[in-house]
C-alpha cells in the first residue's frame, strides 16, 4: 500500500490537497482535503439584520466576493419581496462581469498555461508568448478596474445593497470600460482560440451531469431562478436542495453534494455544455466552431470553457452599458416586509452559488450556504481516481499519476488566490538556452552578475561562476555586492543586456541549465526572491526587456555545504558556452 | 544575497485571503517596496518558500485549528517583528463573533454534527495575540492599499508605524460627506478606526465598522450619543461586534455603564 499526494495543492478558502492510495495496481482511494479552519458563517449571521448579512457573507472568499454579495442579495430580495428596477439589475450584471473577466483572466492564464504549453511557469512561457501574457494581466486588471468602480473597493466594496446602490457609476466611468472592452475584444477571441485549440490529454474522460442556471429567455448569462442540468432537467432555485443533497466527510471541512446519489459538475464547462448554444456574436461562432463531444466528457476543457465565457463578457460589457447610460438613476428601493424565506442563487466564476435565508422579526433565523467547490468536490475526486487508475494500468511513474490529478484539481479551478502556489516548476523552457545565449551574443555586449550566497551550498553558484568568468577574462562581470546601488547598474550600461547567474529552483534535476527573462521574474517570483532589488524602474523597461536570469538548478543549499558535482558540472558548460 | 536586506515572510491563516490578495493588487507600489527586501515565504505569490528565520512577519487571518496555532508559535519563534494585518488577525475577524467557547462549541456542532475530524482540530476563531505577542496591527476588511504601503514601509526603516487613531468622521469630512446620523441611519462612523478613508460614507452608505474600534475615540460619549439619537443598545452593539469579534467584549464591558 502506498500513497501519492500533493499537500497545499490548491487552498479552497484556506489549504487543501489531495491523496490517492494505491495497492498493487488498484487505486482505492481518493481524497480530496480541504483544511480550511471551520468559521461557522452560517450559523453567526443567525440574529443578523439582511443588511448586516450582505456586509457579512462576501468575506466567505475575498476572490468570489462580488458573487458572495450578489447571490445574498439575490435570496434576501426574494425573500422580502423587493423588486428593483431594470438598472439596478444591469449594474449588478456589469459587476459580476468584471469579476467573471478578473477570476477566469488570472485562471486559464496564470494558472493552466503553462501546464499545457510544456512550460514550467507563466515566466518561462513568457519568453515564448511574451504578448499573450501581457495580455493576460491587463485583463485581469481590467476585471479588478469595474469592480471597483462599481462596488467601491476591489475586494469587500459595500456599494451593492439590498434594493440598489449606495451611489451609481458617472457616465465617464461607463464610457471607459465600455471602450476598453471593445479594445479589447480581439485579444479576448485569440485567447479562444488558443485555449480551445489547446491539446487536452484525455485521460480522464467519463460523463459526468452537468448543473447551471438557467437564465430568463433563453438567454446566455450568469444568473436565474432556475437550475438547468445537462439531461434537460430543470429545477426550481427555490428547490435547490433536490439537487445539492449536502453531506459532510470526515476528511474535509468542506461539505459535498450528490444529485441522486452521483457527483456533478458546476462552473464554466457545466455553463458551456448547457447553454453554449445560445452564445451568439463572436462567442457563438467560437462555440459552433470549436464545441465537440469531448467537452461533455473531459474536465480538463473546462479552460477552454473560460475562455470562452471571458469572450462572452466582453461583448456583453458595452451591450449592458449602452442600456446602462440611457437610463437615469433610481432611488434606493424601500422595503417594509420583516419576514419571508427564500433561495437565491448566481453562476460564481467556479460554479453555481446557492444562498438561502429565512428571516423573522428582521432578523435572519437561518442561513445555507453552498458553494461551487463543495458541489464539485465529488467529481474532483472522481476524476481524481479515474486519471490514477488508468495512468496505474498503462504503468505510469508515481510522478505522472501526481502531474495528473494536479492538472484534474488545477482545471476545476477551486479557489484561485489560494492556487496560485499550486503551480509548480516542473520543467525548463523548451527553447535551447546555449542558442538564446550565443544569439544574444552575437548582437549584444553582455553584462554579467553573479548573485547568491557563497558557503550556502548550491546557493553559491553564481558568485562562483562569476568569480571563474572573470579569471578566465570575460569581461563587464559584476558580483551582486559589489554593486552599492543597484540603479547605477542599468543607467551606466542601459544598451547592453544584463545576464543574471543563479541557482534557480524550477523543479528540475540538479544541474539542469535555462534562460528566463528577467522582466516576468516579479510576476511570479518563483526564479529568485533576491533578483527583486535588480528590478529597475519603468525608464529602463526597455533594457529590462532585453535582460535574463541564466539558472542553474541546485541540489542543495545548505548553510556551511560546498557546491555539489551536478552543479559545478552546469557551470562548467555556462563557462564554456560564454567563453566561446 | 546583501546584507542589511530584510527577511520578510506573509501568512495566511483562517479567512478570505483578501488581505494577501491586495497586497498582490499593489502591483507597481510592490515591485518597488520589495526591492528592499527579501520576501522568504509569500504562498499566494510564489512556490520557493523557505521557513527559516525572518525580521518581518505579516500574518493575515484568525487561528481556527491546532494546527494553525501551532504554525503561530512557529512563526513568532522565527520572527523578530510580528505584524498582524486584516481584522482577522487583529480581533478575529467575523468567524470570531460567537462570544462564548460555549457558544462556538454548540454552532459547530450543528455544522458538523458528530463527524470527527481526521485532519486537524478545530478551535474557536481567536485573533493572533491570543497566542503570541504581536508588535503592530495593521487593521481592515480587507487592508487599504495606502495604509499597507505607508505602514510597511516604515516598519522596513525601523520605525514603529503610525496609523490614524482617530474614527472614520474624521476622513468623512475631510470627504466632504453629509452625515448620515442626521438622516437617522445607523453609521459606525464615530465608533470605527478610520483608514478606508470614509469609503461607504462616499457611497451614501453607513459605515459598517470594518476596521474595528477606534481606540482613541471618546467611546463612551459617541456610544450615548447614539443612544440619545434612539437607536436600539443591543443593535449598536452587535453591529459592533461584527467584525471585531473577541476583542470586542472587553470594550462592551467598559461600555456597561452607558446610560440608555
Amino acid at each position: 500500500m502506498k500513497k501519492i499526494s500533493i499537500e497545499h495543492l490548491a487552498r479552497v478558502e484556506g489549504s487543501g490537497g489531495i491523496t490517492a492510495t494505491i495497492d498493487g495496481y488498484v487505486v482505492t482511494d481518493v481524497k480530496f482535503f480541504v483544511n480550511e479552519g471551520p468559521r461557522l458563517i452560517e450559523k453567526l449571521v443567525i440574529g443578523k439584520t439582511p443588511e448586516e448579512n450582505v456586509n457579512l457573507v462576501p468575506r466567505i472568499c475575498a476572490i468570489c466576493s462580488i458573487s458572495h454579495k450578489y447571490a445574498a442579495i439575490r435570496a434576501l430580495e426574494k425573500a422580502l419581496s423587493v423588486k428593483v428596477p431594470p438598472k439596478v439589475t444591469l449594474l449588478r450584471e456589469l459587476m459580476h462581469l468584471g469579476e467573471m473577466v478578473e477570476s477566469h483572466s488570472l485562471h486559464i492564464y496564470f494558472l493552466a498555461l503553462p501546464d499545457y504549453l510544456g512550460f514550467p511557469s507563466v515566466i518561462a512561457m513568457a519568453s515564448k508568448f511574451e504578448f499573450e501574457a501581457k495580455i493576460a494581466l491587463e485583463m485581469k486588471q481590467f476585471g479588478n478596474h469595474i469592480m471597483k468602480i462599481v462596488s467601491g473597493r476591489f475586494i469587500h466594496g459595500e456599494n451593492p445593497v439590498i434594493g440598489g446602490f449606495g451611489k451609481f457609476p458617472s457616465r465617464k466611468e461607463l464610457v471607459w470600460i465600455k471602450n476598453k472592452a471593445i479594445q479589447f475584444l480581439p485579444h479576448v477571441i485569440k485567447t479562444v482560440k488558443l485555449f480551445a485549440e489547446l491539446n487536452y490529454p484525455d485521460c480522464p474522460e467519463a460523463e459526468t451531469l452537468f448543473a447551471c442556471l438557467n437564465p430568463e429567455q433563453d438567454e446566455f448569462g450568469f444568473v436565474g431562478d432556475e437550475i438547468i442540468l445537462s439531461t434537460g432537467e430543470k429545477i426550481s432555485v427555490q428547490d435547490y436542495k433536490s439537487l445539492t443533497n449536502e453531506f459532510i466527510v470526515s476528511h474535509s471541512y468542506c461539505k459535498r453534494s450528490h444529485y441522486q446519489g452521483k457527483p456533478y459538475s458546476v462552473g464554466a464547462l457545466a455553463r458551456i455544455n448547457n447553454l453554449g448554444e445560445r452564445l451568439q456574436g463572436e462567442s457563438g461562432k467560437m462555440f459552433k466552431k470549436y464545441f465537440n463531444p469531448r467537452w461533455k466528457k473531459n474536465p480538463l476543457y473546462n479552460n477552454a470553457a473560460q475562455a470562452l465565457e471571458t469572450l462572452y463578457s466582453f461583448e456583453r460589457i458595452p451591450e449592458v452599458i449602452d442600456k446602462l447610460l440611457k437610463i437615469p438613476d433610481p432611488p434606493l428601493i424601500k422595503y417594509t416586509k420583516n419576514e419571508g424565506k427564500g433561495a437565491g442563487a448566481v453562476e460564481a466564476p467556479r460554479g453555481t452559488l446557492f444562498d438561502y435565508y429565512e428571516i423573522s422579526k428582521g432578523q435572519i433565523t437561518y442561513a445555507d450556504i453552498i458553494t461551487p467547490t463543495a458541489q464539485n468536490a465529488e467529481d474532483i475526486e472522481r476524476y481524481c481516481y479515474l486519471a490514477a487508475q488508468k495512468l496505474l494500468e498503462e504503468g505510469q511513474e508515481d510522478n505522472k499519476i501526481r502531474e495528473r490529478m494536479d492538472l484534474v484539481v488545477r482545471s476545476f479551478d477551486p479557489c484561485i488566490s489560494c492556487s496560485v502556489h499550486m503551480v509548480q516548476l516542473k520543467k525548463a523552457p523548451e527553447e535551447s538556452w546555449k542558442e538564446k545565449l550565443a544569439s544574444l551574443k552575437k548582437t549584444e555586449s553582455l553584462v554579467f552578475v553573479g548573485v547568491g550566497k557563497r558557503n550556502h551550498g548550491d546557493d553559491g553558484a553564481g558568485i562562483e561562476l562569476a568569480l571563474k568568468l572573470r579569471e578566465q577574462g570575460v569581461r563587464n562581470v559584476w558580483l551582486e555586492d559589489e554593486i552599492e546601488e543597484k540603479n547605477s547598474l542599468w543607467e551606466t550600461n542601459s544598451s547592453s543586456p544584463l545576464i543574471f547567474l543563479d541557482a534557480v529552483d524550477f523543479g528540475e534535476s540538479p544541474g539542469k541549465i535555462a534562460l528566463f527573462p528577467l522582466q516576468h521574474v516579479f510576476w511570479n517570483s518563483m526564479l529568485s526572491h533576491k533578483l527583486m532589488p535588480f528590478i529597475p524602474g519603468p525608464a529602463n523597461y526597455h533594457q529590462l526587456k532585453k535582460s535574463f536570469v541564466l539558472g542553474i538548478q541546485p541540489e542543495s543549499i545548505g548553510e556551511g555545504e560546498s557546491i555539489s558535482q551536478a552543479i559545478r558540472l552546469a557551470m562548467k558548460k555556462i563557462l564554456d558556452e560564454i567563453r566561446n | 544575497m546583501q546584507k542589511d536586506k530584510l527577511k520578510i515572510g506573509i501568512y495566511e491563516l483562517t479567512g478570505c485571503a483578501g488581505d494577501a490578495l491586495l497586497i498582490l493588487d499593489c502591483e507597481e507600489e510592490l515591485i518597488n517596496i520589495f526591492k528592499a527586501t527579501n520576501i522568504e515565504s509569500f504562498l499566494m505569490a510564489k512556490s520557493d518558500n523557505i521557513n527559516g528565520e525572518l525580521d518581518i512577519a505579516l500574518v493575515e487571518g484568525s487561528v481556527t485549528t491546532e494546527k494553525e496555532k501551532q504554525e503561530l508559535l512557529d512563526i513568532r519563534k522565527r520572527s523578530k517583528v510580528v505584524v498582524a494585518i486584516g481584522i482577522c488577525a487583529t480581533l478575529g475577524g467575523i468567524q470570531a463573533a460567537f462570544l462564548s467557547e460555549k457558544e462556538w462549541k454548540e454552532n459547530f456542532k450543528k455544522v458538523y454534527g458528530k463527524t470527527e475530524m481526521i485532519n486537524t482540530n478545530p478551535l474557536q476563531s481567536k485573533p493572533t495575540d491570543e497566542y503570541i505577542k504581536v508588535d503592530y496591527y495593521l487593521p481592515g476588511c480587507p487592508i487599504g492599499k495606502e495604509q499597507f504601503l505607508s505602514t510597511f514601509t516604515r516598519i522596513l526603516a525601523g520605525n514603529p508605524p503610525e496609523l490614524y487613531r482617530f474614527p472614520v468622521c474624521v476622513e468623512c469630512k475631510w470627504n466632504e460627506n453629509d452625515c448620515l446620523l442626521n438622516k437617522d441611519i445607523l453609521c459606525l462612523g464615530p465608533l470605527t478606526l478610520a483608514g478606508c478613508g470614509s469609503v461607504c460614507i462616499n457611497h451614501n452608505l453607513p459605515c459598517v465598522g470594518c476596521w474595528g474600534p477606534s481606540e482613541e475615540g471618546n467611546l463612551t460619549s459617541e456610544f450615548s450619543l447614539l443612544l440619545e439619537k434612539g437607536f436600539d443598545h443591543d443593535f449598536i452593539k452587535q453591529k459592533m461586534a461584527n467584525f471585531s469579534g473577541t476583542r470586542i467584549s472587553e470594550f462592551l464591558a467598559t461600555l456597561k455603564g452607558a446610560k440608555r
